[in-house]
């Protein structure tokens, strides 16, 4: 019969869960390795309750330092004053390690230190190449410091501008200038001819009549668009039919993903058509374009 | 390095010493001593009434001096921070210091309230237990510009001083009689630190116009210039490496006006015989006050005007720079 203090040590057998509990550690193991190293592998249980083992490889070197005796002496000092009583060892509450810091001597250290610190002169080392190109002057300025740009309409509507310069003129002649002819609120003006653009390039309702207009007779209207679609790859796939004035693809303002329609505008109706007639169903992204003039407003 | 952080102080730190024990004074009323190796506290000595502007310890680290705003010098018991003496004057004490063999005592006291400037001089016995002498030796009163600082030369040959207006004076260390004076900085820059190299034979010192220069003790020759970008709190002389650590920054007034960047609160390490600048270490959120380097050259401790104590030991690439000339000649 076993000994009662023996009894009372051994554990409720309900408590004893090694052999039916997988999550039980096994024990540290440590190993004592040929080369003086040590091998200590533990383990332990991680957040989401999977066992981790760590192996971690030890050598333990002895430094050995001759301290002047009056200073080992010092050492053994006991504390005084504020600190009267406390432990050795120093005190959380007045002494902390600092951040490490990287301390090289060099000659040319200014040098150095120029190229390690300041995030503002990397950003601008990142834009060094970046060639900044206004749409009003083609300037190396951008768009709205242009000192042009309460005078000058964007230069890619200017080709299209000059074109229907005569077109507007007589347009101005029937609509708001007629002689005699009864007012015509702004809003009416051109009605007929602003279509369905979306957006323009920008803040072009300053003069939409006629460029606009004009651009309408050989504007596109592609549906069926990839969200993920750019302007760009748009631009390059109808560009095969003729000279493309203006891609204006529909995003959306919070994702920043396209809508799925855009514009397409061309400098010559007859590409535009040709384009209407190859491109309607053509594959883009894992969708079929639908193509179809931009009907107006 | 890893800089070991010491925050046993209120307020900002006045001065420094550092070698095994670190001693340290602020403007609140306590002096600690550390351990520098870990940054344990050994103990404060508590007692003075007022900011505390100055430390010194003998060399045999038996008794510590301190002076303060209280217009006293007290002699401390370095191992158990039992006030030995107190010495009263009519203004506050800003500087003392131990002669090298510590059987002098300098004291420098501001000038104010219509008194003179002294320097004062006391002997002293090196024995916890000994009574100290009421009476100092001898004065030297300045006329014209008050000291803000002084230090012994070797042999107690010379006390060497620094003044509000810019000059260095050198005076006997025995009479207390004026040798010579030198306007060693600008006029009206008030030199705010002098401190001794190991031998005692030339000496660094620091100003608010934003230079330090290396001066023979003996015959206050101006042998090194050091020019910095910002005004001078303390400048100090590194054992082993030829290099000087400066501390300063933008005046504590005009701190809360500037961003730490632009207040240049970084240690400056120039090399002692080359004049250049070879690199910085910041880290402190005010200027440095005050800049010591350990008597073995292993470390230097700096305090700032934002009661912090920094305690770094050098690593491998401090130990390892060399000029390219000091290669050479090695090899």
């Amino acid at each position: 019969m076993a000994p009662p203090d023996a009894v009372a040590s051994r554990a409720n057998w309900a408590d004893d869960e090694e052999f039916d509990d997988p999550s039980a550690l096994p024990p540290q193991q440590v190993i004592n390795n040929a080369d003086g190293t040590k091998t200590v592998i533990t383990y332990r249980l991680s957040e989401n309750g999977k066992k981790i083992q760590t192996t971690r490889r030890i050598r333990t070197t002895v430094h050995k330092e001759h301290v002047n005796p009056r200073v080992a002496e010092r050492k053994e000092w006991t504390k005084f004053g504020a600190e009267k009583g406390h432990p050795p060892g120093p005190d959380l509450s007045t002494t902390s390690v600092g951040e490490n810091i990287v301390f090289r001597p060099s000659v040319n250290w200014k040098a150095n230190a120029k190229e390690e610190d300041s995030p503002e002169s990397k950003l601008k080392d990142q834009l060094k190449d970046k060639k900044v190109a206004c749409r009003i002057c083609k300037g190396d300025h951008f768009t709205a410091r242009c000192p042009f740009k309460d005078t000058l309409p964007p230069l890619d509507d200017v080709a299209a501008a000059t074109a229907a310069a005569d077109v507007e003129k007589d347009l101005g002649a029937d609509l708001g200038g007629k002689p005699g002819g009864s007012y015509v609120p702004p809003h009416l003006r051109n009605k007929g001819a602003r279509g369905e653009t979306m957006g323009g390039s920008g803040g072009g309702s300053r003069d939409f009549g006629g460029r606009d207009r004009d651009r309408d007779d050989a504007t596109l209207r592609v549906t069926n668009v990839s969200e993920f679609a750019n302007e760009e790859d748009l631009r390059d796939m109808f560009e095969r039919f003729g000279r493309v004035t203006r891609v204006f693809l529909a995003k959306d303002r919070d994702t920043g993903r396209a809508k799925g329609f855009a514009f397409v505008s061309y400098a010559d109706r007859s590409d535009a058509e040709r384009a209407c007639a190859k491109m309607d169903g053509h594959g883009y992204d894992h969708l079929v374009l639908r193509v179809e003039f931009a009907k107006k407003g | 390095m890893r800089p070991i952080l010491l925050q046993g102080h209120e307020r900002s730190l006045t001065q420094i010493k550092y070698g095994d024990l670190l001693f340290s004074t602020a403007k609140d009323h306590v002096v600690c001593a550390w351990y520098s190796a870990n940054g344990e506290r050994l103990g404060t000595y508590n007692g003075h009434q007022g900011a505390l502007w100055t430390v010194d310890v003998d060399p045999t680290t038996t008794l510590l001096a301190t002076g303060a705003a209280d217009n006293t010098i007290k002699l401390w018991e370095v191992r158990t921070g039992r006030c030995l003496k107190t010495w009263d004057f009519p203004t506050a004490v800003k500087r003392v210091e131990f002669s090298e063999d510590a059987t002098l005592l300098l004291g420098v006291t501001e000038m104010r309230m219509g008194h003179l400037g002294t320097v004062v001089v006391f002997p002293i016995n090196v024995d916890v237990d000994a009574e100290q002498a009421d009476e100092p030796l001898f004065t030297i009163t300045f006329r014209e510009s008050k000291a803000t600082v002084a230090a012994w030369s070797y042999l107690n040959k010379f006390i060497i001083t620094g003044h509000e207006d810019g000059t260095v004076s050198q005076y006997d260390g025995k009479t207390g009689e004026l040798i010579q004076d030198i306007q060693a900085h600008e006029p009206d820059m008030q030199i705010t630190d002098i401190q001794m190299a190991p031998d005692r034979t030339y000496f660094i010192t620091a100003s608010k116009d934003k230079t330090a220069k290396l001066i023979e003790t003996n015959t206050l020759r101006i042998l090194k210039t050091y020019q910095t970008d910002t005004p001078l709190n303390s400048a100090a002389i590194t054992a082993k490496k030829d290099f000087i650590i400066l501390g300063g920054g933008q005046e504590a007034r005009d701190v809360t006006t500037t961003i730490a960047r632009q207040g240049k609160f970084e240690a400056r390490f120039f090399h002692k015989i080359f004049e250049d600048e070879i690199g910085r270490v910041r880290g402190h959120f005010g200027p440095l006050n005050t800049v010591a380097c350990h008597p073995q050259g292993t470390g230097y401790a700096s305090g700032g005007e934002d009661g912090y104590v920094r305690v770094h030991h050098f690593d491998k690439p401090y130990f390892d720079f060399k000029y390219e000339v000091e290669k050479m000649a090695k090899a």
